[in-house]
């Protein structure tokens, strides 16, 4: 088995790789609205009930996806139940050949999957075939890491007994994705599930059904029995009939953190008949903060600072929210974010052109519009870009500066393109404001002394800490990503121990002595 | 070809004997020294690359201090010159003395790398370089353009370079070799400009939104260049801006109202393992737009390799350049004798420090040719190409230097960079200053 390797990215600055994208989005266009199925084993269920649409043009219909019934999802934990043993039973190295021929199969679609992320999400370009490329990564990961995990661990070994550690899957994995990355986190919580053996139930994001049905579709082409991987559309209410059924084992999420501590409250629940305790993976909400020092290299935050808080709109768990400056920079650094946020472009996804791209929907819009006008309420309006497109769910990118302490702007999660700016007089003081948060997901500081990088390695939280550079853009196998406090809970995705939450370790000793004689 | 190899090899042994000798330049042998011991020590280098890159950045001498202790620190065994700034520095006066100390060596770095803070604070400089039989191009340094607002500065600072510029050469007295070439007449003044800094919106997928919003200031640029005599340099930065440089300068220049100027020059990067097409698309241009004034090609190696290649690495492309650094060498000679052969609808600037890059040039042009020394240009970059600058004077042969001009904020990542590149153990000027053998210098890459 070859080292993994990232997928790469598409060259973006060359010419003829956009024009195959904007292909793509054309034959992609003519083929819309798509039929999203509910999928329980072999049957193909209904697609109506919930309309995917575009979000830069919501009169586009992009997807109609059906609403999974309590009766299809206990349907489809029965056969998961039923087709997990024979897929736990296959050996690691056909369960990796298998992933490994679905990741073959987006990484030849990925021009389609990259346009439909456009239409369906509201993805830019590059977002969008970065995505495709996680997902490829994740399935690849998880091949590698679970053949790994097929040796076992080693222990301690005496006269006369045997020890083996190894690891078994734990059943029926309940996948929960969000619609922000629609095919990647997906893949990577359907693969670490599959990689192990276990029998994975996916319920994508009501706002992003047909990429998590191209995944399913990818996987059950590779070879991935109809059983062990389904797909259940729906709202949230099929979700949390998922979560609640006792034949799930383990609950792998990313979304918000409401959505998240329901289903960990949920899945502590043990009715009778169940014989086991859930598990959950929650990766949850953040509002994570960028910490800039009084030596720090304006010519480097700017941008920096830009593409963390405004691609993709700022949908992203990663996305900067907050900009904690010393007060001996903070008025530079203000007076060229503010510049620099004056010539964003908001526009559609599909042009290449376009820095901020809309947000989601109507509800997303609504929540961004009402934190700006807190913002002006509360304290002021210090950056924007107020010329939008009509039409679409678009916001301006905004900075917020000059709100009291313990704002709503500032502590919440707006989850859009809204930034805050808050002076501090030191970095000590700025790492008490992140350490008085309840979110540790990304940070970054931007210094040019490494006694200031190691203090402030020493005392962030958060479970990435990004020095000098974006706080966005985690990848497989470089940056692992997941947060702590209330976050995450569980291992960080793409990385060595996330498939460890998909398995129940075993360990078997055994007596070789016989009559008195060691016998192996 | 063998007589080419001959003269090349003649050509470089002359001007290597026309190098001035150390003594004449205690100074400049002093740097070379300090550049040399921090050449063999890469954790050294590292540590005071990145102070001097912190220094603009630090308000009090306690601050450089801090920092200069705290990247010291790092090292596992610092070189004893540098223990005495960690022991001096724990005093509150001596944080004073060695962070000034060190703030007035930053300063005399940079003096030897930028000629001044403004364009007519260069003037001397600029008329020195004259009178001793060099030009000079002045390029503007700056922060990175992050707005519209900066980008109007930007071009402000332009426009009045050229202003300034213009204003002044014409008192300079006559240097034949420096003013004419067989295509006819060459500007003496000479302003190089970035098209990332003219515009905010350099998108590498959206190579139209940088280059139209750039077109707005580059026009009425072209347009002062054209009615003051002066000539315009559009620098070439990293692979991410190269569509819309080479598309935004194209496409102006051949407007029929710039049909008879400025005189104007693009840039090409013989690292990049494109250059050959992008030769191509130049000349190609070049025979479909006939100008009255030939299209100056400013022939480099390349300054943004690290860059390069650490990106397309990140991003699992193969980079857009050569890994070896022979391949780059056999490129750029490749490429000096595709230009010299298509003269003369352009002129050719050699602008390279290595001896042997410059020598193949003269020798081409001599033997293949149109056989007259003033068809090549070379060009230098201010404080690293003295030596060459003076060689080449000696010769009659033109040579132009490149100065920048700025504050100490503007010019740090130009000092950086500058650094970094005299001391790679790669570099011809490392190479030189060695002591490796002038034949193994000369020799075919």
């Amino acid at each position: 088995m070859s080292a993994f390797q990232n997928e790469p990215v598409l060259e973006l600055r060359r010419a003829p790789n956009r024009s195959a994208l904007v292909d793509a989005l054309r034959r992609l266009d003519a083929s819309l609205p798509l039929r999203v199925p509910v999928l329980v084993g072999d049957g193909d269920g209904t697609h109506a009930g919930i309309d995917s649409t575009d979000p830069g043009a919501p009169e586009r219909l992009v997807a109609s996806a059906g609403v999974a019934t309590p009766a299809e999802v206990a349907a489809a934990v029965e056969r998961a139940r039923i087709g997990q043993p024979a897929w736990a039973a296959r050996t690691p190295e056909d369960r990796a050949a298998t992933l490994r021929r679905a990741a073959q199969i987006l990484r030849m679609d990925r021009l389609a999957l990259a346009a439909l992320q456009v239409r369906e999400c509201g993805k830019p370009w590059p977002e969008a075939d970065a995505d495709v490329c996680e997902a490829i990564d994740h399935l690849e990961y998880a091949t590698h890491q679970a053949l790994a995990l097929a040796a076992g661990r080693e222990l301690l070994q005496l006269p006369g007994e045997r020890n083996t550690m190894r690891y078994r899957p734990r059943g029926v994995v309940a996948a929960i994705g969000p619609w922000n990355f629609p095919l990647a986190i997906p893949a990577g919580l359907v693969a670490a599930g599959l990689a192990t053996g276990n029998a994975v139930i996916l319920k994508p994001a009501e706002q992003a059904p047909a990429s998590g049905y191209r995944l399913v579709q990818a996987l059950r082409h590779a070879g991935v029995p109809a059983d062990v991987i389904q797909l259940l559309p729906g709202s949230g209410e099929t979700g949390a009939a998922l979560v609640a059924h006792p034949g799930v084992h383990t609950i792998a999420f990313t979304g918000s953190e409401a959505v998240g501590l329901a289903i960990i409250r949920a899945a502590a629940a043990t009715p009778d008949g169940q014989r086991h305790v859930k598990r959950v993976v929650a990766e949850m909400g953040g509002k994570n903060a960028i910490i800039v020092d009084s030596d720090a290299d304006l010519d480097q935050v700017v941008p920096d600072v830009l593409r963390s808080a405004f691609a993709f709109a700022g949908q992203k768990c990663s996305a900067a929210a907050r900009v904690l400056v010393h007060e001996a920079i903070a008025e530079a650094l203000l007076g060229r974010l503010r510049g620099a946020v004056e010539a964003l472009r908001v526009g559609q996804a599909e042009d290449f052109a376009t820095d901020v791209p809309p947000v989601i929907e109507r509800e997303a819009q609504d929540r961004v519009m009402a934190a700006i006008a807190t913002g002006v309420r509360e304290g002021r309006i210090g950056a924007q870009q107020p010329e939008i497109p009509s039409g679409g769910w678009f916001c301006p990118p905004t900075i917020v500066t000059d709100l009291p302490p313990g704002s709503g702007v500032s502590e919440e999660e707006i989850f859009g393109p809204v930034l805050t700016l808050e002076p501090v007089p030191s970095v000590d003081a700025a790492l008490d404001v992140v350490d008085a948060s309840r979110y540790a997901l990304t940070g970054g500081i931007f210094s040019r002394n490494p006694r200031v990088i190691d203090t402030v390695i020493a005392r962030s939280p958060v479970g990435n800490l990004y020095i000098n550079r974006a706080i966005t853009g985690a990848i497989v196998g470089r940056q692992p990503f997941g947060g702590n406090r209330r976050s995450g809970i569980g291992a960080k995705v793409g990385g060595p121990d996330y498939i460890l939450q998909f398995v129940d370790p075993q360990v078997v000793s055994e007596n070789t002595m016989r009559h008195g004689l060691v016998v192996e | 070809m063998q007589g080419l190899e001959a003269s090349i090899r003649e050509i470089g042994r002359s001007l290597s004997g026309a190098y001035p000798p150390a003594i004449r330049h205690p100074a400049r042998t002093v740097d070379q020294r300090l550049m040399q011991m921090v050449a063999d020590r890469p954790d050294v280098q590292a540590a005071l690359f990145r102070f001097v890159d912190a220094t603009p950045a630090c308000r009090t001498p306690e601050e450089l201090t801090d920092h200069l202790t705290a990247l010291l620190e790092e090292l596992d065994d610092p070189p004893p010159l540098l223990k005495a700034p960690e022991a001096l520095g724990r005093g509150r006066i001596g944080e004073r003395i060695v962070g000034s100390a060190a703030a007035a060596g930053v300063r005399h770095l940079a003096q030897r790398f930028i000629v001044g803070e403004s364009p007519r604070a260069a003037l001397g400089h600029l008329e020195r370089l004259w009178r001793d039989g060099a030009g000079a191009s002045l390029d503007l340094l700056g922060e990175a353009t992050v707005s519209q607002d900066e980008a109007d500065r930007y071009a402000g600072r332009c426009a009045d370079a050229i202003e300034t510029l213009a204003g002044a050469v014409g008192a300079w007295p006559n240097r034949p070799v420096l003013e004419r070439d067989s295509s006819g007449p060459i500007p003496r003044a000479n302003v190089s400009v970035k098209i990332s800094a003219l515009t905010p919106l350099i998108r590498p997928a959206a190579p139209e939104l940088g280059a139209d919003d750039a077109a707005r200031r580059l026009v009425p640029l072209l347009r002062q260049a054209r009615d003051t005599g002066v000539h315009l340099h559009i620098d070439m930065e990293s692979v991410d801006t190269l569509e819309t440089t080479l598309h935004l300068v194209l496409d102006l220049l051949g407007h029929a109202e710039f049909r008879t100027g400025p005189s104007a020059g693009v840039v090409m990067q013989a690292y990049l393992r494109e250059s050959p097409e992008i030769a191509d698309r130049v000349l190609e241009w070049t025979r479909a737009n006939p100008r009255d004034v030939p299209l100056t090609v400013r022939l480099v190696k390349g300054a943004y390799w690290d860059h390069e290649v650490a990106e397309a690495r990140q991003r699992g492309w193969s980079p857009p350049v050569f890994t070896e650094k022979a391949e780059s060498d056999r490129n750029f000679e490749a490429l000096t004798r595709t230009l010299i052969d298509a003269q003369p609808p352009v002129r050719l600037a050699i602008a390279s420090h290595n001896l042997r890059s410059v020598s193949h040039a003269i020798a081409y042009n001599r033997l293949f040719g149109r056989g007259d020394d003033r068809d090549i240009e070379v060009q230098v970059l201010q404080g690293l190409g003295d030596d060459l600058r003076d060689a080449l004077a000696a010769h009659r042969i033109r040579t132009r230097v490149y100065c920048p001009v700025g504050d100490l904020v503007m010019g740090m990542a130009y000092l950086v960079r500058r650094l970094l590149e005299n001391t790679a153990s790669t570099s011809f000027l490392s190479a030189h200053g060695r002591g490796v053998p002038i034949e193994q210098l000369l020799a075919a890459p």
